[in-house]
């Protein structure tokens, strides 16, 4: 496999760099939507699976959200983790206090955040 | 293409290009810069490894899913092999299956041809999807495909020129506002997630995946932690939702 990718790299020179994308990157990540679509298209909306999945889809997301606060990577480790967890928690009580702003709530949980970064001394 | 359009007639052919034009004009503002400060960082990453600006751009376009591009661009910078990368990227890019099929009731309709669903599909990110779970279902049935077709291009076009800029960005930021760019990716979807929740049961999901994560990280390690979460934390939520809605599990 390794021996035949470098030929592969050899040859096609400088659209290696694409086709790694779509091969190693596009095909892996665009497979489950094409799944979701022939799964999904025949799928009632009220029925049992539909509920299923759509309460495990949200679980999903969930977990990626929560994987970037709990072992963040890059600049956001220099934040300890109360002070990435009580911004999240400040932004949420924000957006819920003034009706649902999405805006606030963001502004409000960014805020916290600098403030957190600059008392924890993470720079 | 003019297949696909002869289900419409002259006047709803107008009125769906209007309607992908009030999509696309709802994703400029907050869910577009959203999406420029997530994939900003890809471009750096696509120059650390030695890939032209236009690779990391189609990374953005194609893959449309940030974590498996931070995924595939550090597995080229370590040296892992391509296939094992690919594989890591398959697993941790499943929940677009579920985040499809739950989109696809709300804009599929009789004779919609299949090549529009894939296109729709497409679109698909964390971003999309809670953007479209959320303004779709206010909006009427026959006008959701358009709607969220241009509202889901937008955002892509967005994701996809900014990698393009974070290319030539260099990391010269100060570490407490490069922080606070990273950490805006799970704080909009942390106020968007929750602020769409109306009933205490759709919040069931995200409270249960959330405490699982840590738990799922230890006990599984870092590649299968996200599927094994969020699959365990939506199941329970589900079957916790049957008995209240006096069903046998």
């Amino acid at each position: 496999m390794e021996i035949s990718l470098a030929a592969l790299q050899q040859a096609t020179g400088s659209f290696w760099p694409y086709l790694v994308v779509i091969l190693f990157g596009f095909l892996p990540t665009e497979i489950w939507r094409v799944l979701g679509v022939l799964i999904g298209k025949g799928l009632n909306e009220h029925s049992e699976v539909f509920i299923w999945v759509r309460m495990v889809a949200a679980g999903l997301v969930t977990a990626v959200v929560a994987k970037l606060l709990l072992s963040p990577q890059g600049a956001l480790i220099s934040v300890p983790l109360w002070g990435r967890a009580g911004a999240v928690l400040i932004g949420l009580l924000v957006m819920f206090a003034m009706k649902r702003s999405i805006v606030l709530g963001l502004i409000a949980g960014e805020t916290a955040l600098i403030a957190a970064g600059l008392l924890g001394g993470g720079t | 293409m003019l297949q696909g359009m002869s289900l419409l007639t002259p006047s709803s052919r107008q009125s769906a290009f209007a309607h992908a034009l009030r999509g696309a004009g709802d994703a400029v503002g907050l869910p577009a810069i959203m999406i420029c400060f997530s994939l900003v960082g890809i471009g750096g990453l696509a120059r650390d490894v030695g890939y032209p600006m236009l690779a990391g751009m189609l990374s953005s376009a194609l893959m449309w899913a940030g974590p498996a591009q931070v995924l595939l661009f550090g597995s080229i910078a370590s040296g892992t092999a391509l296939p094992v990368a690919a594989v890591a990227i398959l697993f941790s890019s499943l929940r677009f299956m579920p985040m499809t099929i739950s989109i696809m009731p709300l804009i599929n309709e009789p004779k919609r041809p299949l090549w529009q669903l894939l296109l729709a599909a497409h679109l698909i990110s964390i971003t999309n999807w809670v953007e479209g779970m959320r303004r779709l279902p206010r909006e009427p049935h026959p006008v959701r495909y358009a709607y969220f077709c241009g509202f889901g291009l937008v955002v892509l076009g967005s994701g996809t020129l900014a990698t393009g800029a974070g290319y030539f960005l260099v990391a010269a930021l100060p570490a407490v506002l490069a922080a606070a760019l990273l950490f805006t990716t799970p704080m909009f979807f942390s106020v968007n997630l929750l602020g769409a929740v109306h009933r205490w049961i759709d919040a069931l999901p995200i409270v249960l995946a959330l405490l699982l994560t840590p738990l799922a990280t230890a006990l599984l390690g870092r590649d299968y932690d996200l599927v094994a979460a969020g699959l365990l934390g939506g199941s329970i939520a589900y079957g916790i939702d049957r008995i209240r809605r006096g069903r046998s599990l």
